[in-house]
């Protein structure tokens, strides 16, 4: 275990030294906070509530899905990957004790914990001019079980990111693929628009896919958008299937991976 | 200018027979665009299922706008977009100096040495996008009315351009300027709002300032609601505007160019 608590450390080290880099992407953000609120008011213009929520509950739900994006949302892991398995970095891996999906799931981890603290920074600046529009429920049962929600969709959103760099042992190149999940992550996800506002039907299927507890699940348990902690704890259930699930594919791709893999450099 | 037309039809001619090598990444590429531009559009259906309008704009005319600014969108992509996101990295790793080397307009051979047959594939698809709205609104826009349409696109194109190549002159300055292109995304999510929409200080940023609101509205709204003088003279103003300032700001930037790879 310590090595793997070494491999944080040299995580965090290694991402503070691109602190600035995350900061602007932390304040660009904003804008698109910005074309949010910009939007949203204008469909608001008319009408009290959209999908029985208020316009204050939906920019609060866009502020906290950007918050959970820094905090779980996996930004380039596929790409670092891919590279180190192109490169032939990884060769390094096969010869040492180390389990190559820990090692980077621990650098994932000090990522995301800079990336998170990062945005806060921003949030300094947005919260007091958002201040009066925003609303967040006050039931004591949201904390704990959101909390898990987002322990959850962190292992979920690396295990994706993991699943498309293993690719590289497949294809060349995985960009294109990438993108094409990003685009159905995006809307499946809840990055777009509240999940809920889909047509029922649409809903309930979105609920049974791995890209629902990627962020929505979690923002939609702190917001207030599912207000049954039963339907919470099933969501809760399906979410560890989908993490058991991609873990297991994770194995398989890596050992199949493998096979294929020819050590080139070192 | 035949000679530039000249240089562009070569490098076009060779980037279509590179993509016939890649067929595969030409699929995927044009998947991921129409993806993407798919995206945008749930966005307004979803929207319009719980409300009739936005800032006064109803379904379909905001369909159309939509469609305006991803059709600018698509064509920045298609023309421009690889050989701008090169130029950024050339100029980190020196690089560059590869086009200093060529008996032409560095910024031309430096923007225009890739094209993307994909961005342009789905170019006919946000056209689609802009020609069905308005057959939805009933709308027969007169030929004058689709030249000006057409002229204010190229307009926008110059505009979008402009703004990208301003975005990655920065790698001039800044060792550490990657992913500055992102500045460019996030600007361009501005464009596919309406105008009413922004009030008070973003109206004067994202209206007047930095245009890119002017972008797809004054097209959109010569196909809605005819001629309107003030709306051609903002676009090609800011057009001439922003394709100054872009020259300016390249040309300061490579004064600063010291080359890496030598």
């Amino acid at each position: 275990m310590r090595k793997y608590a070494h491999s944080f450390l040299v995580g965090l080290q290694s991402n503070l030294v691109y602190r600035w880099n995350f900061a602007v992407r932390g304040f660009f953000s904003l804008f698109h906070l910005a074309v949010v609120f910009i939007l949203w008011g204008a469909a608001y213009s008319g009408t009290k509530a959209i999908g029985g929520f208020s316009f204050g509950q939906t920019l609060t739900y866009f502020l906290v899905m950007l918050v959970m994006q820094f905090f779980v949302g996996a930004f380039n892991e596929d790409y670092q990957i891919s590279e180190e398995i192109r490169n032939g970095l990884i060769n390094q891996f096969l010869l040492k004790p180390i389990n190559y999906f820990l090692y980077r799931f621990s650098i994932f981890v000090a990522a995301r914990l800079v990336t998170g603290l990062l945005i806060l920074l921003p949030l300094l600046v947005a919260v007091p001019l958002l201040h009066d529009y925003l609303t967040l429920p006050s039931d004591l049962w949201r904390l704990p079980l959101g909390l898990v929600a987002m322990v959850q969709s962190a292992l979920i959103q690396f295990s994706i990111a993991y699943c498309f760099g293993m690719l590289t042992f497949w294809f060349l190149e995985i960009q294109g693929f990438v993108i094409l999940s990003m685009a159905v992550e995006s809307i499946l996800g809840g990055q777009m628009f509240p999940l809920d506002l889909l047509p029922g039907g649409i809903y309930r299927a979105a609920q049974f896919l791995p890209f629902y507890y990627q962020t929505y699940f979690p923002v939609a348990i702190f917001t207030g958008r599912l207000n049954d902690p039963g339907a919470v704890a099933q969501g809760l259930a399906i979410q560890f299937g989908w993490v058991v699930i991609l873990l297991s594919v994770n194995q398989l791709l890596w050992t199949r991976g493998l096979r294929r893999h020819t050590a080139v450099g070192g | 200018m035949p000679r530039f037309l000249q240089i562009w039809f070569a490098s076009a001619r060779y980037s279509i027979i590179r993509t016939l090598m890649f067929r595969m990444d030409f699929f995927v590429w044009s998947l991921v665009e129409l993806f993407w531009m798919s995206v945008n559009l749930l966005l307004i259906a979803v929207i319009y299922d719980h409300t009739s309008s936005i800032a006064g704009w109803s379904k379909y005319e905001m369909l159309l706008l939509v469609g305006t600014a991803l059709l600018v969108q698509r064509f920045l992509m298609g023309f421009f977009w690889s050989s701008i996101f090169e130029m950024g990295r050339n100029i980190r790793s020196g690089y560059f100096d590869f086009f200093l080397a060529q008996p032409g307009n560095i910024l031309f051979m430096a923007t225009t040495r890739k094209l993307d047959p994909d961005g342009l594939v789905n170019s006919f698809v946000a056209m689609g996008v802009v020609a069905y709205a308005a057959h939805r609104l009933n709308l027969h826009p007169t030929a004058v009315d689709l030249a000006l349409y057409a002229a204010m696109i190229l307009c926008g194109l110059v505009i979008h351009y402009s703004i990208l190549v301003i975005s990655v002159s920065l790698a001039f300055w800044m060792t550490s300027a990657q992913g500055v292109e992102g500045i460019y995304f996030t600007l361009a999510e501005f464009s596919r709002l309406p105008r009413e929409a922004f009030k008070g200080l973003a109206s004067l940023v994202f209206v007047w300032l930095v245009p890119v609101v002017v972008v797809s509205n004054a097209p959109a709204r010569t196909i809605l609601h005819g001629f309107q003088p003030g709306w051609v003279l903002a676009i090609a103003g800011a057009a001439a505007l922003w394709f100054s300032a872009a020259v300016i700001i390249f040309h300061l930037g490579l004064r600063r160019y010291a080359s890496a790879s030598s």
